[in-house]
């Protein structure tokens, strides 16, 4: 008895599988990041964690489309049972949960940081762009993962925006802002714009 | 890094990874409409069986979990807390409280999962349920998520480890988060051009061959339970 059939093997192009590569990776480092890249400042609960220099550097190098489809592989892949949200958990109780609507706002957040630092989908060299372009998509991206945030933390757990704002949000904005100024010295240094930028 | 995959055969390692995202979805859609006491309760017995039959331990599973329990009980804390006398009203802390429970509850259930599903089983599942290329890279993309973040993790603990021996955590927050960022980047983007050219050679395709997924009978129950939580919870929100 055989199973087997057959069909034509339909190849992946050469551009979309470097960009498939590299939206995995961002999305994994997105999740190393999570664990591993967490600094503990002094008299702070709170741990400084690079997961949100994540979601900017994959919408400012990768561009909008495959910086939101690399945060997507992120949170598919978290959902599923990867170990990459914040302390190394998984599955999509924590997508459901009180910390959820930041995690639901980063394919937004990276797509709207890389659609205003090229102006467009086309990518473009963010070392010879004004710093303003970047700086505005961080700034959006901020926006954009505090306000989905914040409104998930206050339906889930039940508690006025208010308190929401102050338990959840106010004590990370501080680091964020800082996260955004290492992204923009990142990007403005060039070091790692040369393995996305066409030779 | 410890609530992962672990093999066994339990009733909920034999069932289709479908079926148990189902319960899973519908629990999650029931413990939103039914968060009275009574109610969670409930939800609390059903916790307990679908662990069991996961032969998931919730002692381990809390002990992973640990870094939300400042959240948990921070919530109804705080908005029991009031300016002026009486400083804490309990009646405002009892919904928070009874929403952090149902938190948890909803933790435990999809910790039940992860510790019942090989990746292999949900890449397989995306792949059939997203139709078309999207799904497929969703698959492949959340299959190389799987592959490189153990890789990933060792590269940013290997950073921090030269860093430290060179006297680097004496250094700033600030800095010592740039160097880490910049090198971490830069580790994994020569990752991805190394792992596109492998995969070129290897005729990277939109259609390889996956594993075969059968619902059977034995998904039956979970499919089941999962109707009627649904049907619950439709009931219970009309």
């Amino acid at each position: 008895m055989s199973d087997t059939t057959t069909s034509d093997v339909d190849l992946v192009g050469d551009e979309t599988t470097l960009n498939i590569a590299r939206a995995a990776l961002l999305a994994a480092l997105t999740g190393a990041f999570a664990i591993v890249g967490s600094i503990p400042i002094p008299f702070s609960p709170v741990p400084f964690t690079l997961q949100v220099l994540g979601v900017f550097l994959a919408g400012l190098l990768l561009g909008p489309v495959w910086g939101a489809a690399s945060m997507l592989l992120y949170l598919v892949a978290g959902a599923v049972g990867a170990p990459v949200f914040a302390g190394g958990s998984a599955g999509i109780g924590v997508l459901a949960g009180q910390t959820g609507g930041y995690l639901f706002s980063y394919p937004v957040a990276a797509a709207a940081a890389g659609y205003l630092a090229h102006g467009g989908s086309e990518l473009t060299d963010l070392r010879v762009v004004p710093p303003i372009r970047p700086l505005a998509g961080m700034t959006a991206a901020i926006v954009i993962i505090y306000a989905l945030g914040t409104a998930q933390f206050a339906f889930v757990n039940d508690v006025g925006l208010v308190e929401a704002l102050t338990l959840a949000s106010l004590p990370f904005i501080p680091g964020d802002v800082f996260k955004m100024f290492i992204a923009l010295v990142l990007i403005r240094s060039g070091s790692l714009n040369e393995h996305v930028l066409p030779k | 890094m410890t609530l992962a995959y672990r093999p066994g055969d339990s009733v909920g390692h034999r069932l289709d990874p479908r079926s148990k995202f189902a319960v899973q979805v519908s629990f999650v859609v029931a413990a939103f409409v039914y968060t009275t006491p009574w109610g969670l309760v409930w939800l609390t017995a059903l916790t307990g069986v679908l662990m069991a039959a996961a032969d998931t331990s919730p002692v381990v599973t809390v002990r992973e979990l640990r870094y939300l329990v400042p959240f948990l009980v921070g919530a109804p804390v705080l908005q029991g807390l009031t300016l002026g006398t009486p400083w804490f009203v309990v009646a405002d802390a009892v919904p928070p409280a009874l929403a952090s429970y149902r938190i948890l509850l909803v933790l435990f259930v999809s910790a039940a999962y992860v510790r019942t599903t090989p990746v292999r089983a949900s890449r397989a599942a995306i792949q059939r349920t997203v139709p078309g290329r999207f799904g497929r890279f969703l698959g492949v993309g959340v299959a190389l998520v799987f592959r490189f973040l153990p890789l990933l993790q060792r590269d940013l603990a290997r950073i921090r480890d030269a860093q430290r021996a060179r006297l680097g955590g004496q250094r700033s927050v600030r800095d010592r988060a740039r160097l880490l960022a910049v090198a971490g980047f830069n580790r994994a983007f020569r990752r991805a051009d190394r792992l596109a050219l492998a995969l070129q050679a290897r005729c990277f395709a939109w259609n390889p061959t996956l594993p075969p997924l059968r619902l059977g009978r034995r998904d039956l129950p979970a499919l089941a339970l999962a109707v009627g939580l649904s049907a619950a919870a439709l009931y219970g929100a009309v």
